[in-house]
C-alpha cells in the first residue's frame, strides 16, 4: 500500500488564525518597511534606468567626504575681542585668548567623521558602562539604591535641548568658563569645546547607560557558583574578572555596544542641538545631519534632492546594519550564556575597602552629576529665565511662563496632541503586529519564520533618517496626491514610521513572554478540543498580557520622543508636526526669544512621560529596561 | 471504547529519525507503557498520537477512523504532561472545566462533572485554589482530572510522575492505575523508569533509537526478552560472553571462561546456532548461594569484590576470572569482601541471546568489566 503524504498545511500546522496573523505582519512589514527602504536602495543603485554605482562614485569623489590626513587641529588658541563698557560709558574692545577644542578640527570628511565619532562614543561608553555595571553588580555600599535611580536620569531623552544646553555651557561665554575662568580663575584662558569632541561628549553622556544596563543585567545573571568555583580554584581580583566575569558578560556588552554604535551613527540630536548653540560648524559634518540637511530642502519635491544623498543614506544603512548583524551573530555564537538558568537565588556582593569606597563615591558622583546635567539643565531652562541671561550666564528668577505655554500656545498644544495621536495610533498597530509576529516566530512552524524575526528586529539597526528618506521617496513617488502622500499627510505616515521603528520594543517583550509560557500549556488546551484562536485568546493572551503592556508602554514613550522621521517628514507640512518637530524648530530653525525654553518645557513633558512609562513597564515586566530608543 | 493502531509511523527532525517505522496496537481499555532511555523517541511517539507533531510517514487510527491528519483539537485525547501544564491564571475549577466549556456543555452539567471528577481524584474542596497554592501531588491530580473530565477517547500521559518525590510517585502510580481500571479508558503512558513501567502496565513497549524493540506483558518482557537491549534495560543483570557448544531441545550448552553454562533461549523468535558467540544474561535474583548436589554445570566460584547494603537486600559482586557477577542476597547474609563463595544458577533462569550489539549495551549499562 502506498502511504499517502501528509498535506503541506498540516505538516506546517497552518490554519486560518496563522494565515490571518501572517497576512497582517506581511502587509505591515512590506508596505511600511521593505518597500520604502527598498525604493531607497533602488534609487541609489539606478542611474538613467540602469543599474549603476554612479551616485557612489559621486559620493566618494566629493572632496568633503573623506579627508585624510584630517584637516585642522584639535586644539587651537586664538585671540578674540569682546566689548567691555568702561565706567565712563565708552565701549572698548578687549583682546582675549580662547582655547578652542574641536572647533577647527579634526575633520576627516563627513563619511569618516561619523565613524570617528561612533568609534569614540562606543569606546568611552564601554569603559564607563562596564565600570559602573561592575560597581553596581558586585559591591554593596550606602546609597547604592539612590545611585541606581540617578544612573537612569541620563537615559531620559530630551532631544536637542540636552545638546543645546551642553553646547551653551561649554561655550566661550558659558557657565563653565564663568565658573572656572571668571570666578575661580583656575583657567588662564577661556575654553570652548565644540565640533566633533562636543558631539562625542554629548552622545557618550546619553548613551553610556545603555551599556551599563545591559552589562549590569548580564553580570547579576551570572550564576554565583561559576565565580565561586573559580575562586575555589585560586582565581581572584582581576584574574577572576578577566577569565570568568568578563567573558560571561560579553553578550550583554555586545548587545549594549551595538545599540550605542547605531544610535551614535543615526543621532541628529547632538548636531542639531549644537547648531542651536554654536550655529554652523564641524558638529554638522556628519552623515546623519548631511542627509537631514539635504532633505530639508526638498519641501518643493524630492527632485530637488542631490542624488548622491541617496548613496550617502545607503552607506549609512550599510555600516549600521553590518555592525548590527556582526554583533548579533557574535552574541548567538556565545552560547555559553545558556549556562545561566533563571535568575540566581543569591548574588555576590561585597563591601569595598575604605579606599575602594571613596573611589566608588567619587566616580559615581562625578558621573551622575555630569551625565544628568542636561536633564537638570532642561528643568532649569524651562522653569527660569536662564535662556535670556548672558552675563552672568545664570538664571535669576523662576517663571511658569514656558510650562504654561504648553497649554496656552495653540501651536505647541497642537503639537502635543499630534504626538499623542500618532503615538497612540502607532501603539495599537504595534500591539497587533508585535504580538502576531512574536507569536508566529515563537509558536508557528511555517517555513521562513526566521525572516519575520529578522524583520521585526532589524528596525533597531536602521537609522531613522533612512526610514524617513525611504518614506519620502516611496510615498511621494507612488502615492502622490493621495492620503498617503508625505506632502499632504506627513502625520499619517509618522504613525507608520513610529510603528516600524518602535515595533522591536514590544515584539521583544512579547517574545520574552512567550518563551516563558511552556508549550505544554497550549498543547493541553488543543488536546481538550480548543482551536488555535480559542487557545490564543484564553490561554496565551492572559499569560503574556503584562509583556504586551510593558513593551507597548516603552514603544509609546519612545514614539513620543522619536526624532529622525518626525522632524524630516513634518517639515513638509509643519501643522502636522509632533513635539520633537516643534523642539527642533525652537532650537535650530527659529531664533525667537524664549523658544528654547519652550523646547525645554516640552522636554520636561517628555521626561515625565518616560518616567511614568518606564516605571510601570519595569513593574509589570519585573525587570529593568535594557533598551532605549533615540 | 477505543483502540489505537499505529502503522509504520515515522517522524524525522532534520536528519534525526525520532520514530522509525513503528507499528503498535493498543486495545480497548488497555494500559500500555512506552519505556526506553532518553531520546529513544517515546515522547515523540506520544506527541504524534496526540497530534502535536505530524508523522512523515505512516498512519494513526482510533478504531477505524484515520486521525493521522487531524489537528490535536479534533482528536479527543486527554493529555497529562510531565510539568502538569496547569494554567496559572485559572483556578482548579476553571482548569478542569475548560474542556467542557469548549464542548459547550450546559453550566449545571459542567459543575456536576467537575465536582464528580474532583472527588474521583480526591480533591474535593480545592476548586477555588490557584495552581501555585497546591502541592506537587495535588497539581498532578488536577492535571489528571482535567484530562479525564472530558471522557477522552485516549488518555496520554508523558512522564507524569517524574517531578514527584519517590514516596508520592508510588502512591500516584497506584492511583493512576486504579482510575484507569475504574474508567476503562485506553491509555498510553510514557516513562523512562523501568520499575514504574513494570508495575503499572498491562503491556509494555520497550523502545530504543526510534524503534519498538519488544511489546508484551511486564512478565514477558522481563522474563522473555527478545534481545539484549530489552534484557538489560528492564531490571538489572550481568552479561557474560560465551560460545554455544551444543543445542539439546530447549537447552543450550555453552562454554564461558572454562565454565559450562546451560541456559535457555527466552523467546521462540530468537535464533542461536552452534559455535555462535552468545551473551549469557543472568538476573541477580536468579543466583543461588547454595550449590545443588550433583550439578556440574552453572556453578561458579569467585571472590567477593564489593558489597552494598540496600535496606531490604544486599548487593554483592563476585569476581570470577575476568567477569563480575552481580547477586542480590538476603540482607542478613554474612558476606564480606574477600570471601570465597560458590554460586549456582538454575538453567531456566539463565537467558542466552545473540551477542550482537553486546558491547554497546554493556557499556551503556556498565554491565561488563571488559
Amino acid at each position: 500500500m502506498k502511504i499517502p503524504h501528509i498535506k503541506t498545511f498540516r505538516r506546517y500546522q497552518i490554519d486560518l488564525f496563522i494565515v490571518g496573523q501572517l497576512a497582517l505582519v506581511f502587509f505591515v512589514l512590506t508596505l511600511f518597511l521593505v518597500l520604502p527602504v527598498g525604493t531607497l536602495l533602488i534609487k541609489a543603485f539606478v542611474y538613467n534606468g540602469r543599474p549603476s554605482i554612479r551616485y557612489f562614485r559621486d559620493l566618494f569623489s566629493d572632496p568633503e567626504a573623506i579627508i585624510l590626513p584630517p584637516k585642522g587641529s584639535l586644539i587651537k588658541i586664538e585671540t578674540t575681542y569682546r566689548y567691555e563698557i568702561l565706567p565712563n560709558g565708552t565701549k572698548v574692545l578687549i583682546p582675549e585668548k580662547v582655547i578652542y577644542i574641536g572647533k577647527m578640527g579634526p575633520d576627516f570628511g563627513y563619511l569618516l567623521n561619523s565613524i570617528f565619532v561612533a568609534f569614540f562614543v562606543s569606546l568611552i561608553s564601554l569603559s564607563l558602562g562596564v565600570i559602573t555595571a561592575f560597581i553596581m553588580a558586585r559591591y554593596s555600599f550606602l546609597g547604592k539604591h539612590i545611585f541606581n535611580l540617578l544612573l537612569l536620569i541620563p537615559m531620559l531623552a530630551t532631544p536637542f535641548v540636552s545638546a543645546f544646553i551642553i553646547g551653551k555651557v561649554l561655550g566661550r561665554v558659558g557657565l563653565l568658563n564663568y565658573i572656572l575662568h571668571d570666578k575661580l580663575r583656575i583657567l588662564p584662558y577661556r575654553v570652548e569645546i565644540s565640533g566633533l569632541p562636543a558631539v562625542i561628549l554629548i552622545q557618550t553622556l546619553s548613551f553610556f547607560p545603555i551599556i551599563y544596563l545591559n552589562v549590569y543585567a548580564a553580570m547579576v545573571n551570572i550564576d554565583p557558583s561559576l565565580e565561586e568555583q573559580a575562586e575555589n580554584l585560586g582565581a581572584r581580583g582581576f584574574k577572576l574578572f578577566r577569565y570568568i566575569t568578563w567573558p560571561l558578560s560579553l553578550p550583554g556588552v555586545a548587545a549594549g555596544l551595538v545599540l550605542v554604535l547605531i544610535f551614535s551613527l543615526e543621532d541628529l540630536g547632538a548636531p542639531i542641538g549644537l547648531s542651536g548653540a554654536f550655529g554652523h560648524g564641524l558638529h554638522q559634518k556628519l552623515i546623519s545631519f548631511m542627509i537631514y540637511y539635504e532633505f530639508r530642502r526638498a519641501i518643493g519635491g524630492i527632485s530637488q534632492v542631490y542624488p548622491a544623498t541617496y548613496a550617502l543614506a545607503v552607506f549609512l544603512l550599510l555600516i549600521a546594519s553590518t555592525g548590527f548583524i556582526a554583533i548579533k551573530r557574535y552574541i548567538s555564537l556565545k552560547t555559553y550564556a545558556m549556562l545561566i538558568k533563571g535568575v540566581p537565588s543569591y548574588s555576590r556582593v561585597r563591601k569595598p575597602s575604605v579606599l575602594g569606597l571613596i573611589s566608588i563615591y567619587i566616580f559615581l558622583l562625578l558621573l551622575v552629576l555630569t551625565a544628568s546635567f542636561p536633564q537638570i539643565g532642561t528643568i532649569v531652562l524651562a522653569l527660569t529665565n536662564w535662556a535670556l541671561q548672558m552675563r552672568p550666564p545664570l538664571p535669576s528668577r523662576l517663571t511658569s511662563e514656558y510650562m504654561l505655554s504648553l497649554v496656552t500656545d495653540p501651536n505647541i498644544f497642537k503639537a502635543i496632541l499630534n504626538s499623542l495621536l500618532y503615538s497612540g495610533a502607532a501603539i495599537l498597530l504595534i500591539m497587533l503586529v508585535g504580538t502576531s509576529a512574536s507569536y508566529l516566530v515563537a509558536r508557528s512552524r511555517i517555513p521562513g519564520k526566521d525572516l519575520i524575526d529578522l524583520f521585526i528586529t532589524i528596525p533597531i539597526a536602521i537609522p531613522g533618517i533612512i526610514i524617513a528618506v525611504g518614506y519620502l521617496l516611496f510615498f511621494a513617488t507612488y502615492f502622490s496626491g493621495t492620503l498617503l502622500s508625505p506632502f499632504n499627510n506627513p502625520g499619517l505616515l509618522l504613525i507608520f514610521t513610529y510603528t516600524i521603528r518602535r515595533l522591536p520594543f514590544t515584539a521583544r517583550a512579547v517574545f520574552a513572554g512567550l518563551q516563558q509560557v511552556h508549550m505544554s500549556l497550549e498543547e493541553v488546551s488543543y488536546s481538550l478540543g480548543a482551536r488555535r484562536a480559542t487557545t490564543f485568546f484564553k490561554i496565551v493572551l492572559p499569560l503574556i498580557k503584562n509583556n504586551i503592556l510593558g513593551g507597548s508602554l516603552l514603544s509609546f514613550v519612545y514614539s513620543m520622543s522619536e526624532v529622525s522621521t518626525s522632524i524630516t517628514l513634518s517639515a513638509l507640512n509643519p501643522t502636522q508636526g509632533p513635539i520633537t518637530f516643534k523642539m527642533s524648530q525652537a532650537i535650530y530653525a527659529t531664533a525667537a526669544v524664549g523658544s528654547v525654553s519652550i523646547a525645554a518645557a516640552l522636554g520636561i513633558l517628555l521626561m515625565i512621560l518616560q518616567i511614568i512609562a518606564i516605571s510601570i513597564s519595569n513593574y509589570v515586566l519585573k525587570q529593568r529596561v535594557t533598551l532605549v530608543g533615540v | 471504547m477505543v483502540n489505537v493502531k499505529l502503522y509504520n509511523l515515522t517522524k524525522k527532525f532534520g536528519e534525526v529519525i525520532a520514530v522509525d517505522k513503528v507499528n503498535l496496537e493498543v486495545r480497548h481499555g488497555e494500559f500500555v507503557v512506552l519505556v526506553g532511555p532518553s531520546g529513544c523517541g517515546k515522547t515523540t511517539l506520544l506527541r504524534l498520537i496526540a497530534g502535536f507533531e505530524f508523522p512523515d510517514e505512516g498512519r494513526i487510527f482510533f478504531n477505524s477512523d484515520d486521525v493521522t491528519e487531524l489537528p490535536p483539537y479534533e482528536r479527543d485525547t486527554g493529555m497529562v504532561f510531565q510539568n502538569y501544564a496547569l494554567w496559572p491564571h485559572m483556578t482548579v475549577f476553571e482548569n478542569i472545566a475548560f474542556g467542557l466549556k469548549i464542548r459547550k456543555l450546559p453550566k449545571a452539567e459542567i459543575v456536576k462533572r467537575v465536582k464528580s471528577t474532583l472527588s474521583l481524584v480526591k480533591l474535593e474542596g480545592l476548586e477555588n485554589r490557584y495552581p501555585h497554592e497546591l502541592s506537587g501531588g495535588q497539581q498532578q491530580r488536577v492535571a489528571l482530572a482535567r484530562a479525564l473530565v472530558v471522557q477522552p477517547k485516549v488518555l496520554l500521559l508523558d512522564e507524569p510522575l517524574s517531578n514527584l518525590d519517590a514516596k508520592l510517585r508510588i502512591e500516584m502510580r497506584d492511583e493512576i492505575r486504579r482510575l484507569q481500571k475504574e474508567l476503562r479508558i485506553t491509555s498510553i503512558y510514557v516513562t523512562h523508569d523501568q520499575e514504574e513501567a513494570l508495575t503499572i502496565a498491562d503491556r509494555i513497549a520497550v523502545m530504543n533509537k526510534g524503534k519498538i524493540m519488544q511489546v508484551g506483558t511486564p512478565y514477558d518482557v522481563y522474563k522473555k526478552p527478545k534481545n539484549l537491549f530489552v534484557a538489560s534495560f528492564l531490571g538489572r543483570c550481568t552479561i557474560l560472553l560465551g560460545k554455544v557448544l551444543k543445542i539439546e531441545e530447549d537447552r543450550l550448552i555453552t562454554i564461558c571462561d572454562d565454565h559450562l553454562i546451560v541456559g535457555i533461549v527466552p523467546d521462540k523468535e530468537v535464533e542461536v546456532s552452534p559455535n555462535e558467540e552468545v551473551a549469557i544474561v543472568i538476573r541477580p535474583e536468579s543466583i543461588r548461594l547454595k550449590r545443588e548436589p550433583n550439578k556440574t554445570y552453572n556453578v561458579m566460584s569467585g571472590i567477593v569484590d564489593w558489597v552494598s547494603f540496600g535496606g531490604n537486600h544486599l548487593d554483592v559482586k563476585i569476581k570470577i576470572n575476568s567477569s563480575k557477577l552481580l547477586i542480590t542476597l538476603d540482607p542478613h547474609a554474612d558476606v564480606n569482601v574477600g570471601d570465597k563463595i560458590t554460586v549456582y544458577i538454575p538453567y531456566d533462569e539463565t537467558l542466552i541471546l545473540p551477542a550482537k550489539g553486546v558491547y554497546e549495551v554493556a557499556y551503556a549499562h556498565e554491565l561488563l568489566d571488559i
